[in-house]
């Protein structure tokens, strides 16, 4: 039994289309088989809520009078990116201000950054905008300083590098005597407790472990409406080994997605502080995937038992990019709310959100079922395993020290 | 008898109303002000404990409620932004005596205050500034 994008596209339209999420999949598949299953389903949907670095708004402000050609701008004091053009800004969520204290007195706080102000606008609030220049012939103005919100923006896209992480790490300190202060919260000495990030069996990527559905151009849900999957993110790396069910056991595909901020709900984009790190984004993206043939359904039907995490030492391993993961664990093992590390039980806590996520997967189901969202075949698939794409460490070569405006070519 | 603790936010046209006096007068509570901030014309608030019969604590809230306070209610020294909540599971893992915890089915969080030692941990756990002291809360 195949279907097309546009046999399931057309069911949509009629609202005949049967659309399940990705966690009621995997019983109908374990009651009546993939063969039926997925004559019976159209669509699955997917959906993931969490912090997600590689995350920013890219915002045109509208010309000034007279015009101006911002050098530097800040939004409510968060320094935003500027070498683009004229009125063209981009404010990366992990973005603090100028005179944030940072680290100094640690653990920081980091109460307020680039994730904070995308919430703010989103949510319909006034924000301030400070720019200055240097002033030119066409761009003479030199500074500014207004208040502006969401709607006075004539471009304002969230434009995410890299979201979606198709698995992610587990974290521990296991050689730190103290508390440490990391992007996956705060881990308490001795392997105290272990936290971890992703939706398990309703993740996008999960659910599409060899990218035969999500592509370039797939139209998903991205803070609550209607964005793009643009290209695979940055540090696709899908040649990490995979189990039997072909899901990778740690990191791998990446997603960078895009929407029209103004369609957003600021429930589904919500900035974060981890103390002691820095600020961030979390964001919700819901993902359809159609069900083309068995295959799609077999996928889908894969639950937390079958997906592992690499458990990583974030107090020595990690930071120094060195070392092998301390142990894999199930997300069964993780959602259970402890994990075995050796012989010790070890506490767990998720970073992500499974209700956000589940109400995200929900929501996507509602749009299609109702006929308000129409899938899209993707324009390219996201490089698989074999494709050269990867990531790796950084490899440093010295610099010849010369005289002080020379550039090494 | 019981004893409930809540911070009553009142708007600035309040401050100008006797709310207390009716609370204790018409409510036969007793009332214990633990904290306060209140200036003409501007936004206050007070941090109360309400002694008193059951029925008579339940009816002084719904009283403070009517009249337009926003109240919102502690665990101990712990103020639980429910509306800012994602239900990660950030804090549940500083939470020893696990007053925090992570519902198995729902996979909601959920607050025992009974459990609550006020410790604070939890506190700077939160990515999404749902959880604050009270004293934080007061500003």
């Amino acid at each position: 039994m195949k279907k097309t994008y546009e046999e399931i596209n057309e069911k949509i339209k009629k609202g005949k289309a049967v659309v399940v999420t990705a966690e009621e999949i995997i019983s109908m598949v374990r009651e009546r088989g993939a063969k039926k299953t997925a004559a019976a389903v159209d669509v699955v949907t997917t959906a993931t809520f969490g912090p997600m670095c590689s995350s920013g708004a890219l915002l045109n402000t509208g010309h000034t009078r007279p015009r101006m050609n911002y050098k530097k701008a800040w939004i409510n004091d968060v320094p935003a990116y500027c070498g683009i053009a004229a009125v063209d800004i981009y404010l990366g969520a992990t973005a603090i201000p100028d005179d944030d204290p940072e680290n100094k007195v640690f653990p920081g706080k980091f109460g307020y950054g680039g994730g904070h102000v995308i919430e703010e606008l989103i949510a319909g609030r006034e924000v301030v905008l400070r720019a200055t220049s240097y002033g030119s012939q066409c761009y003479p103005r030199r500074e500014i300083e207004t208040r502006i919100s969401l709607k006075d923006l004539p471009c304002a896209t969230l434009l995410n590098p890299r979201n979606a992480y198709q698995n992610y790490n587990v974290a521990v300190n296991a050689k730190s005597r103290r508390s440490i202060y990391t992007y996956l919260g705060i881990l308490r000495p001795n392997m105290g407790n272990a936290t971890y990030c992703s939706a398990g069996e309703l993740s996008p990527l999960m659910n599409d472990p060899h990218y035969r559905t999500i592509g370039i151009g797939t139209r998903i849900l991205l803070g609550g409406g209607v964005g793009y999957v643009i290209n695979h993110g940055t540090q696709h790396d899908p040649d990490v080994e995979r189990n039997d069910r072909g899901v990778p056991t740690g990191g791998a595909g990446t997603l960078a997605v895009m929407g029209d901020m103004k369609g957003m709900n600021p429930k589904y984009v919500r900035g974060v502080s981890m103390t002691g790190y820095g600020v961030s984004l979390a964001v919700g993206i819901g993902v359809p995937i159609p069900v083309l043939d068995e295959e799609v359904v077999r996928a889908c039907a894969i639950s937390d038992a079958d997906i592992v995490a690499p458990v990583w030492d974030y107090s020595d391993d990690y930071p120094n990019l060195k070392g092998e993961p301390i142990a894999h664990v199930t997300y069964a093992e993780l959602r259970s709310g402890h994990i075995l590390i050796g012989k010790k039980k070890v506490e767990t806590a998720s970073l992500s959100s499974l209700p956000l996520a589940r109400e995200i997967a929900g929501l996507l189901k509602k749009r299609i079922s109702a006929g308000r969202f129409l899938l899209s075949q993707p324009a390219e698939t996201l490089p698989g395993a074999g494709s050269k794409i990867t990531c790796g460490p950084l490899a440093e070569r010295p610099v010849k020290k010369t005289s002080s405006r020379a550039r090494p070519r | 008898m019981t004893k409930k603790s809540a911070i009553l936010h009142f708007k600035a046209e309040l401050v100008e109303r006797p709310v207390l006096s009716g609370l204790i007068r018409d409510h036969d509570v007793s009332v214990n002000i633990l904290q306060a901030s209140v200036t003409p014309d501007e936004d206050g608030t007070m941090f109360v404990q309400v002694d008193g019969e059951p029925a008579n604590v339940k009816r002084a809230f719904a009283y403070l409620d009517e009249m337009g306070v926003r109240l919102v209610f502690p665990a101990k020294n712990l103020v639980w932004d429910e509306e800012r909540c994602t239900s990660c599971g950030a804090c549940v893992a500083q939470c020893l005596p696990k007053a925090l915890a992570v519902d198995e089915e729902t996979n909601r969080i959920s607050l025992d205050d009974s459990r609550c030692i006020a410790c604070e941990l939890c506190i700077p756990a939160c990515p999404f500034g749902a959880l604050e002291s009270v004293t934080e809360h007061l500003g």
